[in-house]
């Protein structure tokens, strides 16, 4: 697997844009024109990976929505990447009986029952238009790829498989039932992009062990029927050369609850925290300017700007780990250097006016157009540069400003000593009722965190204490009752999580003095330096991974797809360590968990981790979950 | 990897044609294609005139291609006789290819004038122009084949002509003169050979500058032009809120003359109104 999974979607996808054949390196083709028609699925999938403006290079002239309004474009041939549902196969059959293209080429992002594509086809005759069909692919492309390795399931229907609609007590055992088959089609979408059959281990006795069997019992169908087999063919040869199998663990949301509310410090785990983060875009709320309004006037309108953060953006790459302060300082350096090369470019200029008086100038001019062609030619680049550093000092300025006024970095230290069960300096209760330190919803997460990290239950007077001063500070209540169930019931099954040990050095008075010359001037938010910790699904994928023997995951049950007989024993048969793994949160995942894992890989050479989950949420919208299901 | 499911997707088409004949429906085999001709006489009007500028350019493409190592040839002095092209030739090629780029932009031009006047829904327009951007993008490319070729060709003359400095001879050879008159020739000479080549060298840095230069121009020319279309839309907002301002100023004006009026006649009225009322008091009393 030596691509990464988001280049083989791009790569699937822009052969699908090529008609189903494999694309020309020849720079000056001839331009073959195109239309592409998707549904909301498939501008999930696509926008991530490729950009309106690539579009156009590979020919596409429009880009339509399925269920829009369009008009005939008679000569032209159609791309269609949709999800098979009665709906979309219904517009499908309206087109081909209005005649709206010359030709079609119809994909579907998951595979297509026999019973619709016998509608199409009825559809066609009727139309007559059979020969204009001219291709039907199943593209098996139903995930989303947000990062190199990183990876959700779907963007549109996600209550559907949310956290929330999974633990939900009154569930059904048919929604269940759709629940998991939702998530293993797109696993399995997911394994067959990625072209490698994986050794699955999963934990017992929950949501994860349900998706583990049905996939298990999916891939040895694919498996076996040897002529339609996906996992075979000359394509997957490439990537066949690593002889080992990857491992594929399987979580459970329900094993850690305190990650997806915990406080965060680096950089895109904090944008999608604090902004708003959806499918690699962030939009930011900008106030027009600081003048005082005068009395009477309209009031200031604030004007949402967004921003897409891409693969390209060779700043995001290299910082979107980093702790905050080091990207502020790193958006200052980025800042300095593009000054320079701009003050360069206008010496150019100067240089250029002088030259009149002179006569014997000519040898002046020599190297002044050598050095004017380099700028020119240097110019789009340079515009690049300042549009990157602009963007990325918005959003962090952005970022800065909710953090000075809900005081994160105070809620950050404390929860990670919380975590880490080393002495507290302040009380839990000070914290709570200090009026201006965070949001009530801030408070909440920092007073579950501490429900769920304590080794015993507060006793009843503490209790009612934070209560009421919860109350007072105007936080609701309901995901405490959830808390509390979850936690009766985990401390049965098992013993509860363990954070592990980790440090947090405050710089507290240094950074100012280093700061007072930079944009961002970091006035009583401490420094915070982090040490290196492993959250718990990063401490199962490494016992799991090197085969270490730990308690926790000796009972994790055992799935080889490729063997004969499905065996009901956890004793794996491999004995060595395994290169790649992928991780996989039945119930939701985030940023700061994904972030954890890639410091891991980055520690260990050779060893590759994707990240997967059923939904990406941030704090809030978590907390939304855990007060529905705390209302039952 | 993707499954390719045509071949199932035929196979349904047919269960549905034998189903369809068993339950005695219509026989759709027997329908003309009605929408073929309706296909044919849209495809005349804008695609086919777009593909026809395509093949024209792509003929171009080859053409330049077909004679590039040829073209590019210059002053090697072994190459083979039989392919070798004279300058003559060379600027032939020059001057046919940019006639050629030149009436491939018009007739762009013309299809997008053309479009303009066209009524058709905004979907067509958009996907005509984005057709129109792409052609343009291709003639782009294959113009800068041409001119890197014929850069390469001006910089191989130019280093040529360098290496013919040694071909200078001095073969005059006075016999009437005295020897120290033909060492003053010769001194002269040599002097004069000097001279010449300095300002040889400045010339043929002054011309490798120049193509540079042309170069630099071209890429200014094509952004200038960017920038006239925003200019252009520019200069008639400025137009239209210069108007807007002068017909708001005169609007107030009215309006303050309109004001001074009904003050003074509200004032009329009240005055009168009193004298009124002392009237009628005094005819009273």
């Amino acid at each position: 697997m030596a691509a990464s999974v988001r280049e083989k979607q791009t790569a699937a996808l822009k052969r699908m844009l090529n008609f189903n054949a494999p694309p020309l390196k020849n720079t000056t083709a001839e331009p073959v024109w195109k239309l592409l028609i998707y549904d909301r699925f498939g501008q999930d999938i696509i926008s991530p990976l490729l950009s309106v403006k690539e579009l156009r290079d590979m020919g596409i002239t429009l880009h339509l929505l399925l269920h829009s309004d369009r008009d005939p474009i008679p000569d032209v041939p159609a791309i269609y990447f949709v999800m098979p549902t009665e709906e979309n196969i219904d517009r499908i059959c309206q087109d081909l009986r209005n005649q709206l293209y010359e030709s079609y080429y119809l994909n579907f992002i998951s595979a297509i029952s026999r019973s619709k594509l016998e509608d199409i086809a009825s559809a066609a005759l009727a139309a007559n238009a059979v020969n204009l069909v001219t291709k039907v692919f199943d593209q098996y492309l139903n995930f989303i790829t947000l990062e190199d390795d990183m990876f959700i399931l779907c963007n549109q229907n996600k209550e559907h498989i949310s956290y929330h609609a999974i633990n939900k007590p009154d569930i059904m055992d048919t929604d269940m039932d759709g629940i998991m088959d939702t998530i293993v089609d797109s696993l399995f979408c997911f394994f067959v992009t990625l072209g490698a059959v994986p050794i699955i281990r999963c934990p017992r006795g929950n949501a994860a062990e349900m998706v583990a069997v049905k996939l298990d019992k999916k891939l040895r169908e694919n498996l076996r029927d040897a002529r339609n087999s996906l996992f075979t063919g000359d394509t997957m040869g490439t990537g066949q050369f690593s002889f080992q199998r990857p491992l594929f663990v399987l979580a459970d949301r329900n094993l850690d609850l305190a990650t997806p509310l915990h406080h965060t410090w680096t950089y895109q785990a904090l944008i999608h925290d604090v902004l708003d983060f959806h499918l690699n875009r962030v939009s930011v709320e900008e106030s027009q300017g600081s003048e005082a309004s005068p009395a009477g006037a309209r009031p200031k309108k604030k004007n949402k700007k967004s921003y897409d953060l891409t693969a390209a953006d060779k700043f995001w790459q290299k910082h979107k780990g980093s702790p905050f302060p080091e990207v502020a300082e790193a958006v200052q350096e980025e800042l300095d250097t593009y000054r320079a090369q701009e003050d360069e470019v206008k010496r150019l200029k100067s240089i250029m006016g002088l030259e009149g008086e002179d006569d014997g100038a000519i040898s002046m001019l020599s190297d002044n157009t050598a050095k004017l062609t380099s700028a020119v030619s240097s110019l789009p680049e340079l515009l690049e540069k300042k549009r990157l550093i602009d963007l990325h000092t918005n959003v962090a300025t952005a970022v800065l400003d909710h953090i000075k006024s809900r005081k994160l970095d105070v809620y950050f230290e404390y929860e990670e000593k919380l975590m880490s069960k080393s002495t507290l300096d302040k009380s839990l209760l000070d914290i709570i009722s200090d009026p201006d330190a965070g949001t009530a919803e801030d408070k909440m997460r920092l007073f579950l965190i501490y429900y769920i990290t304590s080794q015993q239950p507060p006793s009843e007077a503490d209790l009612e204490q934070y209560k009421r001063a919860l109350v007072d500070a105007g936080c609701d209540l309901s995901p405490l009752n959830y808390i509390k169930q979850w936690k009766a019931f985990t401390k049965m099954a098992a013993t509860p999580a363990n954070y592990g040990s980790s440090g947090v050095k405050p710089m507290g008075l240094f950074s100012r003095v280093m700061n007072t010359g930079s944009q961002f001037v970091m006035e009583g938010v401490k420094n915070l330096v982090l040490k290196q910790h492993n959250l718990p699904v990063t401490r199962i994928l490494d016992n799991l991974m090197e085969m270490k023997s730990n308690p926790e995951t000796d009972d994790y049950r055992y799935f080889d797809p490729k063997m004969l007989r499905g065996s009901e024993s956890s004793i794996p048969r491999n004995k060595n360590p395994f290169q790649e793994a992928i991780v996989f949160v039945v119930g939701g995942g985030n940023y700061i968990e994904y972030q954890n894992l890639v410091d891991y890989t980055k520690a260990r050479q050779g060893k590759r981790v994707l990240y997967g989950c059923s939904e990406l949420f941030n704090a809030a919208q978590f907390m939304k979950q855990l007060s529905q299901l705390g209302q039952k | 990897m993707a499954a390719d499911i045509t071949l199932l997707f035929k196979a349904s088409v047919k269960t549905v044609k034998t189903r369809n004949k068993a339950l005695g429906l219509i026989d759709s085999s027997s329908r003309e294609e009605p929408s073929g001709a309706k296909r044919a006489r849209a495809r005349d009007s804008f695609s086919g005139r777009a593909r026809e500028v395509i093949s024209n350019i792509s003929k171009l493409k080859d053409f330049l291609l077909q004679h590039r190592k040829e073209y590019v040839n210059a002053g090697s002095v072994m190459c083979s006789d039989v392919s070798r092209m004279t300058d003559s030739e060379r600027d032939q090629i020059d001057q046919d290819a940019q006639i050629f780029m030149r009436t491939c932009a018009d007739a762009i031009g013309q299809l997008r004038s053309e479009m303009g006047k066209q009524v058709v829904s905004t979907q067509v327009k958009n996907h005509r122009a984005a057709v129109l951007d792409l052609i343009e993008a291709y003639l782009r490319g294959v113009c800068k084949l041409y001119s890197e070729q014929r850069a390469v060709r001006v910089k191989r003359v130019v280093d040529k002509k360098r290496f013919n400095v040694d071909l200078w001879e001095d073969n005059r050879v006075d016999d009437d003169l005295s020897p120290e008159e033909i060492q003053m020739f010769e001194q002269e000479n040599q002097r004069l050979v000097g001279e010449m080549n300095s300002l040889l060298d400045e010339v043929r840095q002054i011309e490798g500058k120049v193509v540079e230069i042309s170069r630099l121009q071209e890429i200014f020319s094509e952004k200038v032009l960017q920038q006239e279309t925003e200019i252009d839309s520019i200069h008639q907002l400025v137009v239209g809120a210069t108007e807007n301002v002068k017909e708001g100023n005169e609007d107030i004006r009215e309006a303050i003359k309109n004001n001074a009026g009904f003050r003074v006649w509200i004032l009329f009225f009240l005055v009168m109104c009193s004298f009124s009322l002392l009237f009628l008091d005094w005819y009273d009393g």
